[in-house]
Formats: structure tokens, C-alpha cells, sequence
């Protein structure tokens, strides 16, 4: 088991990615916080679901998008695990519309989860880790940072700013042996993509998708668990996609 | 504790990757030996981790001006007034109030702390600390 003995904060843990981010890292024997804004029930269960299986798990409440709730989830992290060694700023909305109809008011709220919250968790832990001259620090951003995507204007620019983010810390914290990094999905099955699903249940996309499948939210987990682990040691500022090719193509045209 | 004196100076050595024999008590941090303020941040949670004694990268301008307001440490052109100097003085004694007053820039004071002021600091922080 490759975690065995650290401890991750993971946030919005209780489904999607950051539930696969959790359950892939008790699996190689790290100590899991599970944060969870408001599905209590949901994160309560990802903590069962680790203890049963044998690992170690608590469910820790709290709005990144919040200062001084990030420092309290950190707080709670270190008491209730002995620690903090990996942090996977993970959780994240989309508000989606067309630029000429968004309320101005969507950009700032996706901007202070996906940006702001990536933010004050990595701030929060810096006191830790920077301490312990060691950590680790994964970013869930997206490939929607990368390149654009009619209607997501808002969640596309959270996510530049993330990657962004990713360099400057690495930069900024290398000499602290503390390592950032940042893994960018394509389309993975969460309920945040479910709008896509629900016509054709996702054909449409699929088909476009080099390797003509969505991903697998496991499939993300892995990479990240890859770069917060010690098989990446010499790895920090870098945005891995993990996309089935979506970003490596033009997109346009029809193939000989 | 550990030594003060060495554990501040291994910190320095570390944190700006110098060799051992390029850093005296008399050199300053930053001009002498080029450190950036994520240098200061590197040295400062060095000598915690050597030494147990926690300074904050802010403390370090708050232990130079020692509690003087702004207005009274400086003139409006950022310049060192006479009880600026002579604080300064206290703290870095190696320096002649004569030579400050009325020229060093209040932005500027940082450039002439040296090893053996961040000794000195930390030494009196662990004395207040209860050693």
C-alpha cells in the first residue's frame, strides 16, 4: 500500500470524484477526511464504506469557498487523524450558461468554490505542511481550464485560474518539500455532467472522445492518488489530463 | 534547546544553499548574502523546526521598529527620524544612529539585519518563551 501511514484531507468527498479520490486512497492505506458541505448522509456513508473495509475515515463539514471553515477542517483533520500529509482540493460547482444570459453574480459563485476553495484549503495546510517541510497537494481541475466550451465560461475561467494556482504554488513551495499538482478530467460520469447524459445517455459526446468512452470517476482517482503519492516524487506543476485524448485533438473536420 | 547561534546559521546555510564558511554573524541577510522574503519564511520555519522558537515573517519588521508608530519612525518621505535610528540602534547595534537618521529609507531597514540580529532576536524570544 502506497499511502500507508499519511493522512488526506479530501474535499467534497462525499460523491463523485472526490468520493473515488477517498475510497482510492484508504484503499492504499491513507487515513481519510471526508468533507462534505451539505450531503451529511452521503459522506457519513463513504466513511462507513472505508472502515468496513478496514481503513481509517471521519467525515469533516465544511464550505471551502469559507476562510476560516477550511482552517476548521484542517484543524479537525490533524486532531481526529494524528495529521495531515496530502490535501486533494477536489470540491467544485458548475453554473452553466451562455455569457449573453448569466447573472453576473455565476461567475463569482463558481469562482469562490472552484478557485476560492482550492485557495483557502491550500493556505490552511501550508501551516502544516510548511511546519513538517513535506505535503502534498492535488488540484481536481478540469480540461475545461485548458480550452473552451459554449456555456462554461465561468467554470472554464475557475479552472484556468486553478491551473494557474498549481504553477505558482509549485514554484512557490518546492523548496518547502511540499509538491503541487493538478489533474484535469474530460468527462467522467458525476452528477455534475448528468445534464449531458440525459438525451442520448451521452452518445453524443462519446463519440467524439478519441477513445469513444466517457472516463471512469476510478480512472481520475487513480492519477490523482499517482501524483499525491511517492511514485511522484520528483513530479510538482504539473496538469495531467486524464481525458481519453479529448484536449490532444483539433476537433475539427472529418478524419481520412 | 539547541544551540541558538548554530541552529540559526545551519537554518541560513540550508536555506539560501550557501557554503558554510560564506556566512559570518556580520553578514546581512539580504544584502550580503541575497536573501528573498521566501528566503526569510525558509530561515524563520528552519529555526523553528531546529530551535522550537515560532517566528511569524511579520514579527520580524514588528521586532525592528519595536512598537514605534510609523509616524513617529519615519518622516512622511519614508525617512528614519531620530528615534527611529536609535531603536534600530537596540536592535542592530552594529549600526551608528548617526549615519541612519534623516537617510535611511524605512522600506530599507530590513537590508541591514544580519545573522548575528536574527541570533539575538531569537534568543530573547526563547528567554521570553521560558527558554
Amino acid at each position: 500500500m502506497k499511502l500507508e501511514g499519511q493522512v488526506a484531507l479530501v474535499t467534497g468527498a462525499s460523491r463523485g470524484i472526490g468520493r473515488a479520490v477517498a475510497e482510492t486512497m484508504a484503499a492504499e492505506g491513507a487515513a481519510v477526511a471526508v468533507n462534505y458541505r451539505s450531503g451529511k448522509e452521503q459522506a457519513d456513508e463513504v466513511v462507513a464504506g472505508i472502515t468496513s473495509a478496514g481503513g481509517k475515515a471521519v467525515a469533516v463539514p465544511g464550505d471551502v469557498s469559507e476562510y476560516d471553515q477550511a482552517v476548521s477542517m484542517v484543524e479537525q483533520t490533524v486532531s481526529e487523524l494524528g495529521g495531515l500529509q496530502m490535501l486533494v482540493n477536489n470540491a467544485g460547482i458548475a453554473k452553466d450558461d451562455l455569457i449573453y444570459n448569466m447573472d453576473p453574480g455565476m461567475w463569482l459563485e463558481v469562482m469562490r468554490v472552484n478557485f476560492g476553495g482550492t485557495f483557502n484549503c491550500t493556505k490552511a495546510a501550508l501551516s502544516v505542511f510548511m511546519r513538517e517541510r513535506a505535503g502534498s497537494i492535488v488540484n481536481m481541475s478540469s480540461v475545461m481550464g485548458e480550452r473552451g466550451w459554449t456555456g462554461e465560461s465561468n467554470y472554464s475561467a475557475s479552472k484556468g485560474a486553478v491551473n494557474a494556482f498549481t504553477r505558482c504554488c509549485a514554484v512557490e513551495f518546492a523548496r518547502f518539500g511540499i509538491r503541487v499538482n493538478a489533474v484535469l478530467p474530460g468527462f467522467a460520469p458525476t452528477d455534475m455532467v448528468a445534464g449531458l447524459m440525459e438525451k442520448d445517455g451521452g452518445k453524443g459526446i462519446s463519440k467524439q472522445i478519441p477513445q469513444k468512452r466517457f472516463g471512469e470517476v476510478e480512472e481520475v482517482a487513480k492519477t490523482a492518488v499517482f501524483l499525491a503519492g511517492p511514485d511522484a516524487s520528483h513530479v510538482t506543476g504539473a496538469l495531467l489530463t486524464v481525458d481519453g485524448g479529448v484536449s490532444a485533438q483539433v476537433g475539427v473536420g472529418k478524419p481520412l | 534547546m539547541a544551540d541558538v547561534d548554530s541552529a540559526v546559521r545551519e537554518a541560513v546555510v540550508e536555506a539560501l544553499a550557501l557554503d558554510d564558511d560564506e556566512v559570518t554573524p556580520e553578514s546581512t541577510l539580504m544584502e550580503d548574502l541575497g536573501a528573498e522574503s521566501i528566503d526569510l519564511l525558509d530561515i524563520l520555519f528552519r529555526i523553528e523546526k531546529g530551535t522550537g522558537v515560532k517566528i511569524e515573517a511579520s514579527d520580524l519588521g514588528d521586532y525592528i521598529q519595536g512598537g514605534i508608530p510609523d509616524d513617529e519612525f519615519s518622516d512622511d518621505n519614508q525617512i528614519i527620524s531620530a528615534k527611529g535610528a536609535e531603536q534600530l540602534h537596540k536592535v542592530m547595534p552594529q549600526t551608528d544612529p548617526s549615519e541612519l537618521e534623516g537617510k535611511l529609507n524605512a522600506d530599507e531597514v530590513m537590508t541591514l539585519f544580519t545573522v548575528q540580529n536574527l541570533v539575538d532576536m531569537v534568543k530573547g524570544r526563547a528567554d521570553g518563551a521560558g527558554g
